[in-house]
């Protein structure tokens, strides 16, 4: 695909990252396509990006447990000083997040500078073609099942519950913007191809990261982290429901739609 | 699909252009088509937003696309209505030809020489 390598690459980590992105490749049926530079640098830097992402969301999840264990053994435990703390690390977070965006439209802007052919989609691929819409509505109902969680929870005249619900609905709201600006960058940041195998290949990469951070681990690990065993024993089971009907829909929903690879092809026949 | 080639001799703009009007002609993109944004296009082709300004001008300009305000730039109807004109013109011109006798082969030479005098001094409608 490409004819140049690029600029500032360490020759043996470019070996490796050659080596994975024909794995990668073979992976999702386009085994004929050729490991370029470009494709090896997207996926190196992909790769760095979702782990950083991922330790976003368990710092997230680490914070939230610190807030609510502040809770326990106090005599009054309406404290507002952990709900202020953990919502400006929320904040921190969704700049440490924009951050790291930032930097990958930084490094694909300087990898597609290499390229002497540029390749774009007149009809760009939107929410639904990347995400699709059985996606789009489990995202929705992890957000909605969560919310009535919360809700549920502040319900409960505990005031140890309820202070752990709102430490509960500040880690569910900071995970939804940091999902939300996560999915904004991947519908909005500009592609980086110069053929149609490499616009295959970005539109393959925009679809599994889509449908990855539809899965809500830390929706699901939050309830269980905060309140599991402290609040009633009907909150206990419906948190376990909620864990139990997206864990059943998830995978049903990653055994019945078309792989990345389909999306992305069916996305390229109509542009 | 768009591919700018920054080898070529063609200016990136004119490549931009003549591949957006062929697709437009060939129906690859629709009538009522929502085109991208020029700063997008220029971010997703590393071209300058000037760049991609001047060829969407200059296919508004020949009326196959048209931009409305905000909501961003479309395939116009205008390139279609273009077309149906022509085929009307054509039928007009067959029956004449018919009429007069003139054989096929010559018909089409007419044709040929009044595009290409037609190309070099666009006659007033």
């Amino acid at each position: 695909m490409t004819r140049e390598p690029l600029p500032h690459a360490d020759p043996p980590a470019r070996a490796a990252d050659l080596r994975l992105a024909s794995a990668w490749l073979a992976q999702h049926d386009l085994a004929g396509a050729r490991p370029t530079p470009l494709l090896a640098s997207r996926l190196a830097v992909r790769r760095r990006a979702r782990l950083a992402a991922h330790v976003i969301l368990a710092v997230l999840i680490l914070a939230s447990a610190l807030a609510a264990a502040s809770t326990f053994g106090d005599p009054s435990p309406y404290r507002p000083l952990p709900l202020l703390a953990l919502t400006a690390l929320v904040a921190a977070l969704l700049l440490a997040q924009s951050l790291l965006d930032w930097w990958v439209r930084r490094v694909d802007r300087r990898a597609g500078a290499t390229l002497s052919r540029r390749a774009a989609h007149l009809i760009q691929p939107g929410w639904r073609a990347v995400l699709g819409q059985p996606y789009a509505v489990f995202a929705v109902a992890t957000f909605t099942g969560g919310m009535v969680l919360v809700g549920s929870a502040l319900a409960v005249p505990d005031p140890t519950v309820r202070q752990l619900a709102v430490v509960l609905l500040i880690g569910l709201l900071g995970v939804t913007a940091i999902i939300a600006m996560q999915l904004r960058h991947l519908l909005r940041h500009p592609v980086v191809a110069e053929d149609e195998e490499s616009l295959t290949a970005d539109v393959i990469m925009r679809v599994e990261d889509a449908r990855d951070l539809t899965t809500p681990n830390v929706q699901w690990s939050l309830p269980m982290v905060l309140l599991f065993g402290t609040a009633p024993g009907w909150w206990s089971a419906a948190s376990v429901a909620y864990l139990f009907l997206g864990l059943v829909a998830c995978v049903a929903l990653h055994a019945r739609t078309p792989s990345s690879a389909t999306v992305a092809r069916r996305a390229m026949s109509v542009r | 699909m768009i591919v700018i080639d920054a080898a070529s001799p063609v200016p990136p703009f004119e490549q931009l252009r003549a591949q957006l009007a062929r697709q437009i002609q060939d129906r690859t993109l629709a009538v009522g088509t929502r085109l991208p944004t020029i700063r997008h296009l220029a971010a997703d082709l590393g071209l300058a937003v000037n760049t991609v300004g001047r060829a969407y001008r200059e296919l508004e300009e020949a009326g196959l696309i048209e931009t409305r305000g905000r909501a961003g730039s479309f395939v116009s109807a205008a390139g279609e209505e273009g077309r149906e004109r022509a085929r009307r013109a054509a039928a007009d011109y067959a029956a004449v030809i018919a009429s007069v006798g003139i054989d096929a082969g010559e018909a089409i030479r007419i044709v040929q020489a009044a595009l290409t005098s037609g190309a070099a001094a666009p006659a007033s409608s």
